[in-house]
């Protein structure tokens, strides 16, 4: 069953076309790769799933309801249902972890209760699980601008595992971290995934990362989709297309190997 | 440039040349202005005061400072919320800062006249017209700390679902505490200083008016220096209790 759809979706700033004419599909529990080279309309694509940016025109349904119809609180009750993961984690750095997980209960709070920050017993334990599974649980108490970047990310992570996403968007998650955290932080997204039976679509720099975790890889060159298929079949040529370079500067194996740090 | 400085020195010595000193000469006045600076700081002593009334006098004035910087912070706070151009729309950003911007080009002298109309010289003019400049002042400097606040963080907790007012008070408030505490005791510094010239010169109670009292009605140049002196010492231990608290909110 498909959890999300995108139907035409076309973003215009100003006169500048971001997107063009995108169509995409996402089955529950999947991993989508969207890979592109900068600017070419990843993050656009992402931010209009939640409606961090609005869309111009096209249809985007998330278990058969049309995103682009809801008001004001409507897509706030929607948005509780999608984690979002940042390259720049976007913790509030004077927090704890603790406190910044359970920020991702916000969205099913009262306005009253999310002010003054009162949780239920359900939600701290919750949290803990949470922390637990991505062994943070002996970090909780430390403030957040005192974690490594890996750690940071892994609280990105905690906090929306907490909302109880059905989708978790995740723009550059790794692409201000060291080979082994952004391996690390790979593993933990995948497993998630796999366990929970949560839809991911994740943009990545990394070619060979797609290809290494994605169900499905999708190629975006300047906001058009010209490649949508199996990480088996994403040949050379066409990763050469869709970062718009000449094939011999393409440093990946292609349906066999990759690189050696993740494998 | 040279044609500036040429018109500009042309002017001061016409001016001296053309200066009406109305039979004031100049080496006495210089001479009696120095040997009553003696006195003042010098031979501080009190005939009127006692040191109880003294500090009575200056804990009203501290009271006021405590009230106008209190009053100002809280719709400061509020205004500087819709003010930061990362937080409210912004016509209505645009709106406030045009409009704090003129409540601060107003000098706080005139506010407490323009208050004095209605409640009278006095405390209560002071107090409110004291206000006004505040509130001028804390809003800008709480805007732009809000502003400098990183967006991403904000984005983060829209993604989530949260509401605005959760997302101020459980990521834009946390975050810029230290800089909202710091600017508001810079004020209240401010603002006891602004009293104590707001009692010499709009009547407000507070040792302002005492000094007011022992320079133009008493010509007592000795207590105008006990005076100065005490107000002095209570600004530098204003001064020290401001940076203790800035190390405190530092560290966590």
């Amino acid at each position: 069953m498909a959890v999300l759809e995108i139907h035409n979706l076309t973003k215009y700033y100003k006169a500048h076309l971001a997107l063009d004419d995108v169509s995409l599909k996402l089955r529950s529990g999947e991993i989508v790769a969207v890979i592109g080279r900068s600017g070419a309309g990843k993050t656009t694509l992402l931010r209009c799933v939640n409606r961090m940016i609005e869309p111009s025109s096209g249809r985007i349904e998330f278990e058969g309801v049309d995103i682009r119809r809801l008001g004001r609180s409507a897509l706030r009750e929607y948005r509780t249902h999608i984690g979002m993961i940042f390259q720049h984690f976007n913790l509030v750095p004077r927090q704890t972890v603790m406190e910044n997980v359970l920020n991702g209960r916000l969205g099913h709070k009262s306005t009253l209760a999310g002010i003054a920050g009162i949780y239920s017993a359900d939600e701290h334990s919750m949290a803990r699980s949470v922390l637990e599974q991505l062994d943070l649980a002996d970090q909780a108490e430390k403030r957040c601008d005192q974690l490594s970047g890996g750690q940071k990310q892994r609280v990105g992570i905690a906090r929306a595992l907490v909302q109880e996403p059905r989708l978790i968007l995740c723009d550059e998650p790794i692409a201000s971290l060291d080979p082994r955290s952004a391996k690390a932080i790979m593993d933990y997204l995948f497993r998630i995934s796999r366990k929970m039976d949560i839809s991911i679509l994740i943009n990545l720099h990394q070619v060979d990362v797609a290809i290494k975790y994605a169900d499905r890889i999708v190629g975006i060159r300047e906001g058009c989709v010209v490649f949508d298929g199996d990480p088996k079949n994403l040949k050379k040529r066409k990763v050469a297309e869709i970062y718009g370079c000449d094939v011999d500067d393409i440093h990946f194996e292609d349906s066999t190997g990759g690189d050696a740090m993740f494998n | 440039m040279w044609a500036t400085v040429a018109a500009l020195a042309a002017i001061t010595a016409y001016g001296l040349f053309t200066l009406d000193s109305n039979g004031v000469n100049i080496p006495d006045a210089i001479g009696e202005t120095l040997r009553n600076f003696r006195t003042i700081f010098l031979h501080p002593e009190s005939r009127r005061l006692s040191a109880g009334a003294a500090a009575w006098e200056l804990l009203l004035t501290v009271a006021q400072a405590i009230l106008i910087t209190l009053f100002s912070g809280l719709v400061s706070l509020g205004l500087g919320l819709l003010g930061a151009r990362n937080l409210a729309p912004k016509p209505l950003t645009q709106a406030i800062k045009a409009v704090i911007a003129v409540v601060r080009a107003i000098p706080s002298i005139l506010w407490v006249l323009i208050f004095a109309v209605a409640a009278g010289l006095g405390s209560t003019a002071a107090v409110l017209g004291l206000s006004m400049h505040s509130i001028g002042y804390l809003t800008k400097a709480y805007a732009e700390s809000f502003e400098s606040l990183d967006y991403g963080v904000v984005e983060a907790l829209q993604a989530v679902g949260a509401n605005w007012w959760q997302i101020v008070f459980q990521a834009v408030l946390p975050s810029s505490s230290t800089y909202l505490l710091s600017w508001t005791f810079l004020r209240f510094e401010m603002n006891f200083t602004n009293v104590v010239a707001m009692g010499a010169a709009a009547g407000a109670a507070g040792i302002g008016f005492d000094l007011f009292m022992a320079s133009s009605l008493y010509f007592d140049l000795g207590e105008l220096g006990l005076i100065t002196y005490f107000v002095l010492a209570f600004a530098i231990l204003l001064e020290i209790v401001a940076i203790r608290v800035k190390a405190v909110l530092k560290e966590r």
